[in-house]
């Protein structure tokens, strides 16, 4: 198989756990107009609670349906507890107190687990590679892009065909109108909230047996996630996916045309979508 | 659980370092002679850092004074960066005095740092690897503990071919900076003499997390071996995601330059069975001062010394006694006492080089064995070889006089 054929299925692979990273910054920036600079702690969370679980005996699959519920939640209390309470202030202040969560956390990771990486073992079943000519792809790679788009699909539905999804959409274009029809916007706001950092999780338990939990990870993730945001479209589901395969096939694709400049192709592709499209390339106009 | 006591210590000195806060206890001490430890705190090497943190506490507390004067350190977050590490000198130096540095894990900013250092009227001791340390870039207040680039190709690739006189085809990945230049160059030279064919080569950033797109080239050569050279928690990376596509089963993988026993606890030993590693340090070495480290490390931190802990503990300690040797603590008498300095180092016997300022000890190729294999938590490894490669000082470039 061509080269570059094989780093664009390369790319589609590391593009939906980009899409997995980006789409909860980008609801909860859609509906509370919140940039949250602690995303990408709650990835951190989601790989040190898959690799602190799998060191407990559990299996990979329980940790995949517990560990963005038990994260979740303590996104859902951070809303509820903090972040509530910063909403009408000036976005700056949203960065500092995020951005100060986010060193809590990453902090609190190393007192537990230590500086040093970690490894997370690929579930026995997703053992190996998958063999087609001369292409070579690992089996759990594979999965991540099955899982991921399946919960793109499902994650499509309850916004665009459920009640609560009706109502997150309500709120991001106006939130005083949708409390005038009666309905809890705080409780939505946790619920997104919530929901973001979940995917979150879920992108960081998927990630671990691929790169490892370490506590430096947060910080590198919250920047592709940003990327993949500002590329797609703040606020847009569907320019989290387009960003998110876009930015993983760029980079891919460049790791064979340009190695060398291959990340920063990332920030380059960003750049030029800003000056095309600076709304994004399924970002609305404010 | 020894393992976790010693990485709690470490994370005790890395919450307030994050904050910018970190001023070692030592630091407050009037009339101290003032170290500085300069690594990076934060991004993708602070692993590294935060071991070298320690390595540089128990080598002061270890002596506690010299020339009758309590002995000092201040942790500086380089955060791996040049510009940021050459501040932090400049800051430590203005407003600390301090006037002796051992760190500098990457050898960008350990360039950087040495220059400044000299201008100081400080010393400045590293184990970062390019050979322009103490070649090309030398000067007279910079001294490196460990092996340069040129050696450690020459002691792990040369005898890997020799091992294995049918792989004939090498593919490499290389970190875009002074040091995968430097592992990248003295490894094509050994290519060119001993006939084998570079298939191919990809470069990548410092800030690289991804390296599937370099794996996927590698696969596409077909190479007989797959040689790495890049470092720390980017080696981790690499390594993971190759042995993840099977590249452990189709190839010998080398790792130039391993980060020592940390990288094997991060990895585990399942994913690096059979794949062979270059190093700097081990803590099973037979040498009087490294039994005393290892009783050292075990005591205070209920765990091994690592490479990045043992190399900042070396270099501290060097300083500390050519301090003692000089008799003074002015810069030029220190490092007159250190030049030509031999001593039992970790290593065995170890030599400062007056001519550029390199220390002369071993390198080490080791080959990661099975878990089944494993006698102890960290028998990792069989050292499979060991010894010197330096280039003669007139080839090394170092015109420092």
């Amino acid at each position: 198989m061509n080269i570059y054929l094989l780093q664009v299925v390369n790319g589609v692979g590391i593009g939906m756990l980009y899409f997995l990273l980006a789409v909860g910054l980008s609801i909860v920036f859609g509906l509370l107009r919140f940039v949250n600079f602690a995303h990408g702690a709650f990835y951190l969370l989601g790989a040190y609670f898959c690799y602190q679980m799998m060191e407990w005996g559990s299996n990979f699959w329980l940790t995949l349906v517990l560990v963005p519920l038990a994260v979740g939640a303590i996104g859902w209390l951070t809303e509820k507890l903090m972040l509530r309470h910063v909403y009408d202030t000036a976005h700056e202040f949203h960065i500092v107190i995020t951005v100060g969560l986010a060193l809590v956390v990453q902090e609190l990771v190393i007192l537990q687990w230590g500086p040093l990486g970690t490894n997370v073992a690929v579930p026995d079943v997703l053992q190996g590679v998958v063999m087609w000519g001369s292409f070579i792809y690992p089996k759990y790679r594979l999965f991540v892009i099955g899982f991921t788009a399946v919960l793109a699909v499902l994650l499509w539905w309850v916004l665009e065909g459920t009640r609560l999804g009706s109502a997150v959409r309500a709120g991001s274009e106006s939130t005083e109108m949708v409390s005038l029809l009666g309905i809890n916007v705080f409780r939505i706001f946790s619920l997104v909230f919530a929901l973001g950092a979940a995917t979150a999780a879920l992108a960081g338990v998927l990630a671990a047996p691929i790169r490892g939990a370490e506590p430096f990870m947060g910080i590198e993730a919250l920047g592709v996630a940003f990327v993949v945001v500002v590329v797609g479209g703040m606020g847009s589901f569907g320019g989290a996916l387009l960003g998110g395969l876009l930015i993983g096939v760029v980079q891919s694709v460049m790791s064979t045309l340009w190695p060398e400049g291959a990340r920063l192709m990332i920030y380059i592709a960003m750049a030029a979508v800003l000056l095309l499209r600076p709304n994004g390339l399924l970002g609305r106009k404010e | 659980m020894q393992r976790r006591q010693l990485l709690q210590l470490s994370a005790l000195g890395a919450l307030p370092a994050s904050m910018g806060l970190f001023q070692s206890t030592f630091a407050q001490t009037s009339g101290a002679i003032q170290f500085g430890c300069p690594v990076p705190m934060s991004g993708a090497f602070a692993a590294n850092g935060k071991y070298a943190d320690l390595g540089m506490k128990l080598a002061i507390e270890q002596y506690g004074t010299a020339l009758k004067r309590p002995l000092a350190y201040t942790l500086l977050d380089t955060e791996g960066k040049p510009a940021t590490a050459v501040r932090k000198v400049q800051e430590s130096a203005q407003q600390q005095g301090t006037r002796f540095f051992a760190g500098g894990i990457l050898s960008s900013e350990a360039l950087a740092m040495g220059k400044e250092a000299e201008k100081a009227g400080g010393i400045f001791i590293t184990t970062a690897g390019a050979d322009e340390i103490t070649g090309a870039d030398c000067n007279a207040a910079t001294f490196r503990w460990s092996v340069p680039t040129f050696g450690a190709i020459e002691q792990t690739v040369r005898p890997l071919i020799d091992l294995m006189p049918k792989a004939k085809r090498w593919y490499t990945i290389t970190p875009q900076y002074v040091f995968g230049d430097g592992l990248l160059s003295a490894a094509k030279n050994i290519f060119k003499e001993k006939g084998i064919e570079h298939v191919g080569n990809s470069y990548h950033s410092l800030a690289e997390k991804e390296f599937s797109g370099y794996i996927t080239n590698a696969i596409a050569a077909k190479p007989d071996v797959l040689l790495l050279l890049n470092f720390g928690g980017q080696c981790a990376d690499t390594l993971r995601q190759a042995v993840s596509f099977g590249l452990n089963k189709n190839m010998t993988i080398l790792v130039a330059w391993a980060s020592g026993l940390e990288q094997f606890e991060s990895l585990g030993a399942d994913l690096c069975e059979g794949i062979y590693f270059g190093a700097q340090y081990w803590h099973t070495v037979d040498s009087v001062l490294n039994r005393d480290l290892v009783k050292r490390t075990n005591d205070t931190f209920k765990a091994n010394p690592n490479y990045s802990l043992a190399g900042s503990y070396i270099c501290t300690k060097l300083l500390i006694d050519g301090i003692i040797k000089a008799g003074s603590a002015d810069q030029k008498a220190v490092i007159a006492a250190l030049e030509g300095m031999k001593y039992q180092g970790l290593t065995g016997e170890e030599e400062v080089r007056k001519a550029d300022h390199q220390v002369l000890k071993n390198y080490y190729l080791l080959k990661a064995k099975a878990k089944a294999k494993m006698k102890n938590k960290d028998d990792y490894v069989d050292v499979l070889s060991s010894g010197r490669s330096f280039l003669p000082v007139d080839q090394t470039g170092c015109k420092k006089a």
